[in-house]
């Protein structure tokens, strides 16, 4: 990083922090600290939804998948448009007529306490676990490429995005949302921008894109079916869905944004503007990772992006060899290139098999980094940084944001002060941000022993995601599902997903659909020997 | 217990209805370009 990379990173936190700050001066009371008080217009919660569910490892890695294995990661976004008009046409203005603070609190007007509580606390171990792995997973990358110790960068984002947080609410979440967006946008543009305009002279882009296409990286759709496939237009379109669905309408960290809109319309518009947006934004990150790729085919790469990696390739006994063997197949590939694809994909397929003889471990998540930190102009790797910055503190910030939220409402309130004046509440909320601030900076503090546990929260969501789908199905269209019913067919459902990911292997998308069901048709059975009791006023 | 919040149309089209078939065309066609896009640049 140069000093003019530190000026643009530096100036851009400030401007979207204090901006942030600015906007949510007026904050005086729990409605307006914890929903903005409930007037946000549509554009503000769009961004701030979409910037919730882009992290810094959405930009890192998904530009590094598309240049390793194309770009068959946008099929998973193809449900999230149906997904987004189903939760337009029902939990939008159920939630906003409940005039709830958080979607699990419906659940007790619905079903009972019980329930209510059952998948709140679902909700905090959830999120509480990602909060921790959103801050951290950048963090390792950024360790890797810069040298920065990983301490010192998720304190930068954790101080930061705790100070903006507990101090202006979720006002301050949405405008920063809002900016950090923007950047991102911008970051992005420039990156494709840049891989586009330092190739060759003699290679123009529509050769570049053949090129990419040759090399199999342009596999936006893939039509055949596979359970345990990914990738393919149907997992994306039902399984995607499914997952959409659960994220976007029972994930209290996406709930929140559009809670605080100021009517219904409002609400649905900034959903409908991701239905529409979402899929090119992710068509654009992955293709500029293929446009990575073309660029190392006339550039010659490193044999292992992950720097750490590499200096233990290089004490190989045959890291010699491996090199040799590398560099001829660069070059060869290089050669082919628009002249002979036999002979292109033979090096390509060369390549590979010599990159899997290092051991190394998987450098899909330092290949962009690489990309930026050495071949983008002065000013630009500061944007591009302020961008992988923006990303993780949009992220985190929400999450922070909403897990305050539900511990107060869902919990503190509900069950331990239940008649405190407002004050009371709204100094509740900053302190449960504070506290699930620093949570999340420890937590991330703990990371290298999160190695593996990284993929296990992975696993965690995709284990409870369909069950909670399922519980605002039930909700929302089953009426004859009374509330022990309802909490009974949680637990089924999650035993359900259990079942299969010990008995079938299939791809994760699946488990929400397995939960989802797995709930419905239980609730529907249980509903006949467990009739439904009339629900009491709820105590919030 | 739900409040009577009003719920007003969209701010073109005329309803909502509407919008969610245009999504749902939007959605087709971009599986369509997408279609394209790879069929055009297989090896």
């Amino acid at each position: 990083m140069r000093l003019l990379d530190w000026i643009v990173l530096v100036v851009s936190l400030v401007f979207v922090i204090g901006y942030g700050l600015w906007r949510s001066r007026s904050t005086s009371t729990t409605e307006q600290y914890l929903l903005a008080g409930r007037e946000m217009p549509w554009y503000a919660m769009a961004l701030s939804i979409m910037a919730t569910q882009a992290s810094a490892i959405t930009f890192i890695s998904t530009t590094g998948q598309a240049y390793a294995d194309g770009m068959r990661f946008l099929q998973m976004y193809l449900g999230l448009p149906l997904a987004m008009i189903l939760i337009s046409m029902t939990a939008v203005p159920i939630f906003h007529r409940a005039r709830v603070y958080t979607a699990y609190e419906y659940l007790e007007q619905r079903f009972d306490v019980k329930t209510r509580t059952l998948v709140s606390i679902v909700f905090l171990i959830q999120r509480g676990l990602g909060a921790g792995v959103a801050l951290y997973a950048p963090a390792i990358v950024l360790t890797v490429i810069f040298g920065w110790p990983d301490y010192m960068t998720t304190a930068i984002m954790g101080v930061l995005v705790v100070l903006y947080t507990t101090l202006g609410g979720i006002r301050a979440v949405t405008w920063t949302d809002f900016q950090q967006m923007i950047i991102m946008m911008i970051g992005l543009v420039a990156a494709l921008l840049t891989a586009i305009w330092l190739m060759p002279p003699e290679v123009s882009f529509l050769d570049a894109v053949k090129t990419a296409g040759v090399a199999g990286r342009l596999n936006a759709l893939v039509t055949t079916f596979s359970w345990s496939d990914q990738y393919n237009l149907f997992s994306g379109l039902i399984g995607g869905m499914f997952l959409s669905l659960a994220y976007f309408g029972c994930d209290q960290s996406q709930v929140q944004r559009y809670l605080t809109g100021r009517s219904i319309a409002q609400s649905r518009l900034s959903l409908l503007f991701n239905a529409v947006a979402k899929l090119p934004m992710q068509f654009l990150i992955l293709f500029t990772g293929a446009m990575v790729f073309v660029f190392y085919i006339h550039v010659q790469p490193p044999l292992i992006f992950h720097p750490g990696e590499m200096k233990k390739v290089e004490q190989r006994a045959d890291a010699a060899q491996l090199q040799q063997r590398y560099d001829q197949a660069w070059k060869a590939r290089r050669a082919a290139v628009g002249r002979d694809d036999a002979a292109f994909l033979q090096a390509q397929s060369d390549i590979d098999t010599v990159r899997k003889q290092t051991g190394a471990t998987n450098d899909t998540n330092f290949i962009f980094l690489t990309f930026v930190t050495h071949y983008l102009p002065a000013g630009l790797v500061g944007l591009v940084m302020a961008s992988i910055f923006a990303a993780a503190m949009s992220t985190i910030s929400a999450e922070v944001n909403s897990l305050a939220t539900v511990s107060v409402i869902d919990i503190y309130k509900r069950h331990f002060a239940q008649n405190a004046s407002d004050n009371h509440y709204l100094w509740a909320s900053r302190a449960f941000t504070a506290l699930w601030g620093v949570y999340a900076v420890f937590a991330a503090g703990f990371g290298r022993s999160l190695g593996s546990l990284i993929e296990a929260v992975n696993m965690v969501g995709s284990f409870f995601y369909g069950s909670l789908l399922g519980a605002f199905i039930l909700a929302f269209y089953v009426p004859r599902v009374g509330a022990n019913a309802a909490f009974l067919a949680i637990l089924a459902g999650e035993a359900a997903v259990v079942t299969v990911h010990f008995t079938w292997k299939i791809s994760f998308l699946w488990y929400n659909v397995v939960g989802a069901l797995a709930v419905v048709a239980a609730g529907l059975l249980l509903s006949f020997v467990l009739p439904k009791t009339p629900t009491a006023t709820p105590a919030t | 217990m739900l409040n009577n919040v009003p719920d007003d149309p969209p701010p073109f089209l005329g309803s909502w209805r509407r919008i969610y078939i245009v999504v749902v065309v939007y959605l087709c066609a971009f599986i369509g370009l997408l279609a394209l896009f790879t069929r055009s640049f297989r090896p």
